[in-house]
């Protein structure tokens, strides 16, 4: 494997001595031109880490390299980043080129090139012909897209992003994603991308990082963080889950090439049911993961193989989608179906529930105490 | 429910509200009753009366033409622009920094050191007056303009703290954080970004420095009334000994040159949006 283009090792920031670390022996490296997810919830340590690795905040311990060098203690103004702050913070005082120009002018860049690259980045965000304009006078969005200028026209070393889309309406958060995707596909600038929004890291990112507490509970592609979430609060945060407590049986054999197995398992109230899983859960007891809509619910019996017999407790119905509660015996477990132009199931109504066992996914974190919802 | 209410008092609203031009008497009586004492001084200013009183016999301009004459003036406003010039200089160069650190930075006696700065402002300046002649004694600072300005500087830092506080209040310091990140040293940072965003505070500070340092009577009466005395002193001075319309000419004067500066201000920087 290439070297790294960023490698944060044991970065750690406590704000007090008394208070638990807000970042805790962080470890994590990021390939060239790949976009990175910080995705947790407030209070992660996903900000903390962001404004360690552009220098706005001193490290406790732990160190920051880049293309191999080590910038921990780096002042910010030499560290030659790009980052897009939530609020844009676009220099009010400043038209639209003059902000982007800033970068440039610090670099000491002539004029003429000046110019030449200030339109080039305007034009990357389709704002060329609004150079002239004070930046109040643009919508969010337009602001966002000359902060984001701003930042690629110095060509960073690395693209910091801060929660760069939660001051959008929902419908232009959309647009500017697949936006600011795209340029950063072009630009191929390693970004780091602060998010507490899972739709948008699972669209956005090459790689997530899944932050609780301010440690990573899991580091990977969009694909393995939803399908085979490492831990209780992976499974959790990142899309819907039902959850069931399981009793790990004998292993019935292999079940991919990634190495891992089929299982029987027991559910209390429930009975047996196919599993997958990494192997050697055998005889143990481990949380077992079915996301809502790989349960297949069915209003009649017969459809599926030894359904499970239920009653529908919740209906919620969005137009495109249709969401179901069923009490199954004291579990309670969430599914989707498909909706249609014809009635909707109400509520009292029976339901029948399946899965394919290699939609239940065993964790492999040994179960952990029930933990109050979030 | 409110809604209801307030629909039906749509309907039923009378087409005349007595309660409207009743408010608009209310707000004209309050500005003429703080506005009557310079009417009286511009009118007074123009009268022909021997003494100084009202209302007038007749009109002139021989009080206006006086002012060139009388030398008293002329010295004093010397040495109140003088003195109004070099103290917001000095106000601004120190409390704008003053201002930053208490913003930006947290440390220990922050509180305390935010209400002294601010203290001046509670103190009765008569109290500071005296003390400052009995401190000013030894170190032969009375009767210097180094003595007045040191006054003045005191009892003036906390307005251009107060108001370049409340323009940082209002910044976004990620700006600064954007400008770091973009290659910008401490110095330009403030330079280039942070100063021109709290213009506004700094400019209305600035203005109201000037206006309080050379309206200022009481520090410089103690400070310096026999070596060097400021217009307000002179002015207290020429009242005591003659009663003549001069200083009413000269109040005109001095008030036209206030709003000078204060339209000034507004027409170049903005003012109204400094103050707001």
């Amino acid at each position: 494997m290439t070297e790294p283009k960023l490698s944060i090792v044991d970065l750690t920031k406590r704000y007090a001595a008394d208070l638990d670390p807000a970042v805790d022996r962080l470890n994590m490296e990021v390939e060239e031109g790949h976009l990175v997810a910080l995705l947790g919830p407030s209070g992660c340590g996903k900000t903390t880490t962001l404004r360690m690795v552009a220098g706005l905040m001193d490290p406790t311990a732990g160190s920051i390299v880049v293309d191999g060098k080590e910038i921990t203690h780096t002042p910010v103004n030499k560290r030659g980043m790009g980052m897009v702050f939530q609020s844009y913070a676009l220099f009010p005082h400043m038209n639209v080129e003059q902000n982007v120009a800033f970068g440039l002018e610090m670099r000491q860049v002539t004029k003429a090139e000046q110019k030449a690259r200030v339109a080039a980045a305007l034009d990357m965000v389709q704002l060329g012909h609004l150079g002239k304009r004070q930046t109040k006078e643009l919508s969010g969005g337009q602001q966002q897209r000359i902060a984001l200028a701003r930042a690629l026209v110095v060509e960073p070393t690395l693209l910091l992003l801060d929660e760069p889309l939660s001051n959008l309406d929902a419908k232009l958060r959309e647009t500017m994603r697949t936006e600011i995707r795209a340029i950063q596909q072009r630009t191929r600038a390693t970004t780091l991308f602060v998010t507490h929004d899972q739709d948008e890291a699972l669209d956005m990112a090459d790689r997530i990082a899944v932050m609780n507490g301010g440690l990573i509970e899991q580091f990977g592609s969009p694909t393995e963080v939803y399908e085979r979430p490492r831990t209780h609060f992976v499974a959790n945060f990142i899309g819907q889950a039902n959850f069931l407590a399981a009793r790990v049986g004998a292993e019935t054999g292999r079940a991919n090439l990634a190495g891992e197995s089929h299982y029987k398992v027991e559910v209390d109230g429930l009975g047996q049911f196919g599993a997958i899983g990494s192997t050697g859960l055998s005889g143990s007891s481990h949380e077992l993961v079915i996301r809502p809509h790989r349960l297949n619910v069915s209003l009649h019996p017969g459809a599926a193989q030894a359904p499970l017999a239920g009653t529908i407790e919740r209906v919620s119905y969005t137009g495109d989608a249709l969401a179901v509660a069923v009490r199954i015996g004291d579990q309670q477990l969430h599914a989707q179906m498909l909706t249609s132009s014809g009635d909707l199931p109400r509520i009292g109504d029976a339901a029948y529930l399946s899965w394919a066992a290699d939609d239940a996914y065993l964790l492999p974190a040994a179960a952990q105490p029930v933990r109050l919802a979030a | 429910m409110s809604s209801a209410n307030a629909s039906s008092a749509k309907i039923f609203k009378p087409r005349f509200n007595p309660a409207k031009p009743a408010f608009g008497v209310l707000v004209f009586l309050l500005y003429l009753f703080l506005l009557a004492p310079l009417l009286i001084v511009f009118v007074v200013s123009f009268a022909s009366n021997q003494y100084l009183s009202f209302p007038p016999e007749g009109l002139t301009l021989k009080w206006y033409e006086m002012l060139p004459q009388e030398s008293t003036f002329m010295e004093g406003m010397k040495v109140s622009l003088i003195v109004a010039v070099i103290v917001t200089l000095i106000v601004l160069v120190l409390g704008v920094p003053a201002a930053l650190a208490l913003d930006r930075f947290e440390f220990r006696a922050k509180a305390a050191v935010q209400s002294f700065f601010l203290s001046p402002l509670l103190i009765p300046s008569i109290v500071l007056a005296l003390g400052m002649v009995l401190l000013f004694g030894p170190l032969e600072l009375n009767n210097t303009y180094a003595g007045i300005i040191i006054g003045h500087v005191a009892i003036t830092i906390p307005f251009v703290i107060r108001t370049t506080l409340m323009s940082l209040a209002t910044t976004d310091t990620s700006c600064e954080a954007a400008a770091r990140i973009l290659g910008a040293d401490s110095w330009t940072v403030f330079r280039r970004v942070t100063l021109p965003i709290i213009q506004p505070g700094v400019i209305a500070g600035g203005v109201i420095a000037f206006i309080v340092s050379f309206d200022e009577a009481v520090i410089s009466l103690f400070v310096a009334e026999s070596g060097l005395p400021t217009l307000p002193v002179q002015v207290l001075r020429y009242v005591e000994n003659s009663a003549d319309a001069a200083v009413a000419a000269l109040s005109v004067i001095l008030i036209l040159i206030s709003l000078a500066v204060v339209v000034v201000v507004e027409r170049v920087m903005g003012l109204r949006k400094a103050l707001r």
